[in-house]
C-alpha cells in the first residue's frame, strides 16, 4: 500500500494540474488584481471628490469675501483642500434672507449653506445637519479671518513659523503603529486569499462527487490521503497565485521607484525582523489555509451538488469572518482573555500569531504555535474523512482513530 | 488439495439506516478464476463488492483480499471498476488511465506508456490525447476499464461491467476478461445478466435479498436441475401416455419433462412398446437461467430480466 503522503501527492498533483489549466484559475488570479486595481482607482477618485465637497455661498461685501477666501487658503494649506467647504461669492441682494433661501432651494447651485453678514456679525443659513460638516469649519475660517483682520488693524502680522527638525531613526509610538498596521494588512491579505480558496476547494470536492470519481479514489487510497491531497494542491495553487501577485506588485513598486524616487519601503519593520517575519507569514498562511481548508472539506463533503455547496458558502464565509475578527483582537493587545483565546483557538491561532510576530521579537512561541496548529490540521483531516466515510459513503470507519500513524509508513 | 483464495469473506453483514442490505455473505474466490456474482438489482451485489474492497466497512463478518485483512493494503495489486463510472472530464484518455494506475502505485511515466499501448492494442490510437468529455459513454467506460488494469493487478473487481455497453463492446470486454484470467489474474464481477456469467465464469454466487443462495461451480448450479427431455411422438394419444412422467407438459407439440431418475431407456422402451412412435427426441441440460429461477426464485429472475431489458434499451 502507498503511504498516506505518497497517495496524497498523487491526488495533489492531479488537482494542481487540473486547476492550473482551468478557466476558474485564471479568474482566481485576475480577480484579486482587478479588486486591487479598483481600490487604487477608487482612492484616486476619492481624492478628486469635488462633487461631494460642501459648497457655501458667500453673500457679502467684497472685503468680507476676500478675508474669508484668504483665511480658507491659509487653513487649507495646513490641512487639505477637502477639509474645508468650498466658498463661492455671490452678489448680496437687498433681502439677503430671501436670497439665502432661494440659493439653498436652487438645485443647480448645490449649496449646503449661505454665509451673509460681516466677520463680526456672521449669519449662516442652512439646515440643522450642516452643523458638523460646514458650520464648525466655517467658524474656523471666520475666526482666522477675524484674527488676521485684528492684527492688521493693529499694524502687526505673523510670519510663518519654521520648525527646527531633529531627526531620530524611529519613535516608539510610530513603530508600534506601523507594526499594528502591518499585522492587520497581512491578516487581511491571508483572510482574503483564504476566502477565494475555500470556494475553489468546495467546488473541487463537489466536482469529485458529481464525476463519481470519489468511489475510485476511496477504493484505491485512504480517504485521509484524498483530503490531504486536495489541501496540498490548493495550497500549491495559492502559492502560485501569491508568487504571481507578489511579482506584479514588486514590478509595480520598481516601476514607481523609477518614476517617483520618493517611494521607499518603510524603515520600521516587524519585531522579529523582515526575513523571519516573511518565513512566519508563509508558514502561518499555510497552516491557516490547511486548517480552514480541512474544515471546509468536512462541511463541503456533506454536500452532494453545486447548489448545496453554494448554500454552504455563506455560513462558511461568515465563519471565516468571525475567525478573522477574533484574530484582529490580538493586534495591539497586551493580553486579556479574548486575545489569549485568539492565540489558542486553532482556527484563529495562525492569524493571531502573525500579529504576535509583528509586535514581539520573541520567537519560541511560534514553534509551539506551529506544532499546536499542525496537530489540529491532522485532527481536522481525520475527523473530516471519518465523517465523509460515515455520512457520504455510509460506512462506519472500522479502524482506530489514530490508525493513520501506522499507515504513514509505506509497507510496499 | 487446498486452493489458494484471492477473496474470502465470511458472515459479511451490512445495514443502512437500520435496514439490512447484506445478511451474512460467505464467498470464496479461488485465485486465477473468473467469478460472477449474480443477482437482481438491490440484492446486495454492490454492497458486497464495496465491503470486499474496503470502501465501506461491514457491520459484522470478516474478509480477506489476496491475504490482506485490510483491503487497502492490497490496493496496489487490485483493480476496481465501480458501477457508477467516474472519470475527470477534462483529462485526456492517456492521462486518465495513467492517473488510475498512479492511484495504485504505478509511476506516471510507466502508466502513460502502458496507457498508449492499451489504447493502440484496442484500436483506439486516435483517442490517446482526446479529453474524456469528448468520448461516448461506452468509450469512456472502456477507458476506465483500461485504468482498472493498467497497473497489472492480480485481482480485478468489476461491478456491473457490461452495463451500458453495446453488444460489440460487451464482446470486447468478455475477451479482455478471458485474456486477464488466462494470464493468471483473478476476475470477479457482478452482473444481473445471466448469460454473461454463464459464458465467462467457472464459479458463481447467486445473491438475493442480501443472502447467498448458491455458491459454487456453474456446472453445480445447473446440476441442481435435472436435464429436460423434449419428445415428439407420431401418435397423439394411446395407452403409452401412461408411461410419461407425471410432470409432463405438452408445449408446441412436444412432450416436455425432467429426465427420469432411472434414465431414458426404460421410458423409451415403454413408449415404443405402447406404439407411440418416436419422431424427435432431445435431452437438454438445464441452463443457468433455469438454475437461477430454481435457486433464487421466479421473482428474482423476473427482476433480472426486467433490468436486462432496460439496459439493452439504454445501450441501443
Amino acid at each position: 500500500m502507498m503511504s498516506v503522503f505518497e497517495a496524497a501527492w498523487v491526488i495533489a498533483r492531479r488537482d494542481f494540474i487540473a486547476t492550473v489549466y482551468s478557466r476558474s484559475f485564471i479568474l482566481f488570479l485576475t480577480i484579486p488584481l482587478i479588486m486591487f486595481g479598483a481600490i487604487v482607482l477608487t482612492s484616486q477618485f476619492v481624492d478628486d471628490r469635488t462633487l461631494s465637497q460642501p459648497q457655501v455661498a458667500v453673500a457679502a461685501d467684497s472685503a468680507t469675501v476676500s478675508a474669508l477666501a484668504g483665511a480658507r487658503a491659509r487653513l487649507v494649506g495646513g490641512t487639505s483642500e477637502f477639509t474645508f467647504p468650498k466658498l463661492t461669492a455671490v452678489a448680496p441682494a437687498e433681502n439677503v434672507a430671501v436670497q439665502a433661501r432661494r440659493l439653498l432651494a436652487d438645485d443647480a447651485g448645490s449649496y449646503s449653506a449661505v454665509f451673509s453678514g460681516t466677520l463680526d456679525r456672521p449669519v449662516l443659513t442652512g439646515p440643522t445637519k450642516i452643523e458638523e460638516n460646514v458650520a464648525l469649519r466655517m467658524n474656523l475660517i471666520i475666526d482666522d479671518a477675524r484674527r488676521v483682520a485684528a492684527l492688521g488693524a493693529a499694524g502687526r502680522s505673523t510670519a510663518p513659523v519654521a520648525i527646527q527638525r531633529v531627526v531620530t531613526e524611529q519613535a516608539a509610538g510610530n513603530l508600534q503603529m506601523i507594526r499594528q498596521d502591518l499585522a492587520r494588512a497581512v491578516q487581511g491579505l491571508i483572510f482574503g486569499v483564504t476566502v477565494i480558496l475555500a470556494t475553489l476547494l468546495l467546488s473541487n470536492l463537489a466536482e469529485e462527487k458529481t464525476n463519481k470519481v470519489i468511489e475510485v479514489l476511496a477504493a484505491s487510497v485512504p480517504l485521509d490521503s484524498v483530503f490531504l491531497g486536495k489541501l496540498i494542491s490548493m495550497l500549491g495553487i495559492s502559492f502560485v497565485g501569491l508568487a504571481l501577485w507578489g511579482g506584479i506588485l514588486g514590478l509595480a513598486y520598481l516601476l514607481l521607484q523609477i518614476v517617483q524616487d520618493f517611494v521607499t519601503l518603510p524603515v520600521a519593520g516587524p519585531a522579529v525582523g523582515w526575513p523571519t517575519f516573511v518565513l512566519l507569514v508563509l508558514l502561518y498562511y499555510g497552516v491557516n489555509y490547511m486548517l480552514l481548508g480541512a474544515l471546509f472539506l468536512c462541511i463541503g463533503g456533506q454536500a452532494s451538488n453545486i447548489r448545496e455547496i453554494q448554500t454552504l458558502t455563506m455560513p462558511v464565509t461568515l465563519l471565516q469572518a468571525g475567525v478573522f475578527f477574533l484574530a484582529l483582537t490580538a493586534v495591539g493587545s497586551s493580553g486579556g482573555t479574548l486575545t489569549w483565546f485568539a492565540y489558542i483557538f486553532p482556527f484563529s491561532s495562525p492569524l493571531a500569531m502573525i500579529a504576535f510576530a509583528s509586535e514581539s521579537a520573541t520567537v519560541w512561541p511560534h514553534l509551539l504555535a506551529l506544532i499546536w496548529q499542525g496537530a489540529w490540521i491532522v485532527l481536522t483531516i481525520r475527523i473530516s474523512s471519518r465523517l465523509f466515510r460515515t455520512t457520504v459513503l455510509k460506512s462506519s470507519s472500522g479502524e482506530s482513530f489514530f490508525s493513520f500513524l501506522h499507515r504513514a509508513r509505506p509497507r510496499g | 488439495m487446498s486452493v489458494s483464495l484471492a477473496i474470502e469473506a465470511k458472515g459479511l453483514f451490512k445495514s443502512f439506516d437500520g435496514k439490512p442490505a447484506v445478511r451474512g455473505i460467505d464467498i470464496a474466490v479461488p485465485e486465477g478464476s473468473i467469478y460472477g456474482i449474480l443477482g437482481p438489482n438491490g440484492a446486495g451485489k454492490t454492497t458486497t463488492l464495496r465491503m470486499l474492497l474496503g470502501i465501506i466497512e461491514p457491520d459484522e463478518g470478516r474478509r480477506s483480499l489476496l491475504g490482506h485483512e485490510r483491503p487497502l493494503e492490497a490496493a496496489k495489486i487490485v483493480g476496481y471498476l465501480p458501477e457508477e463510472r467516474g472519470l475527470y472530464p477534462a483529462m485526456t484518455t492517456r492521462e486518465a488511465i495513467a492517473f488510475m494506475g498512479a492511484l495504485r502505485g504505478l509511476p506516471l511515466e510507466i502508466g502513460r506508456k502502458r496507457a498508449t499501448i492499451l489504447l493502440e492494442q484496442n484500436g483506439l490510437r486516435d483517442y490517446v490525447d482526446k479529453p474524456i468529455k469528448s468520448l461516448s459513454k461506452g468509450m469512456a467506460q472502456t477507458i476506465q476499464l483500461f485504468g482498472t488494469i493498467v497497473h497489472q493487478p492480480r485481482l480485478i473487481v468489476l461491478d456491473e461491467p457490461f452495463s451500458g455497453l453495446d453488444p460489440i463492446n460487451q464482446g470486447r470486454l468478455e475477451h479482455l476478461i478471458r485474456d486477464e484470467a488466462a494470464s493468471g489474474t483473478t476476475v470477479i464481477f457482478s452482473t444481473h445478466v445471466i448469460h454473461h456469467a454463464e459464458r465467462l465464469c467457472e464459479r458463481i454466487a447467486i445473491i438475493a435479498d442480501g443472502q447467498v443462495r448458491f455458491e459454487g461451480l456453474v456446472s453445480e448450479a445447473r446440476d441442481r436441475l435435472r436435464p429436460q427431455v423434449r419428445l415428439k411422438t407420431r401418435s397423439a394419444d394411446g395407452p403409452w401416455r401412461r408411461a410419461l412422467p407425471a410432470d409432463t407438459r405438452l408445449i408446441d407439440g412436444f412432450w416436455q419433462f425432467e429426465l427420469p431418475a432411472g434414465g431414458i431407456e426404460p421410458l423409451l422402451k415403454a413408449l415404443l412398446d405402447g406404439g407411440a412412435g418416436i419422431e424427435e427426441l432431445s435431452i437438454e441440460r438445464s441452463g443457468l437461467h433455469d438454475a437461477f429461477v430454481a435457486i433464487a426464485g421466479e421473482q428474482a429472475a423476473k427482476q433480472m430480466e426486467a433490468a436486462e431489458r432496460a439496459e439493452l434499451g439504454e445501450a441501443a
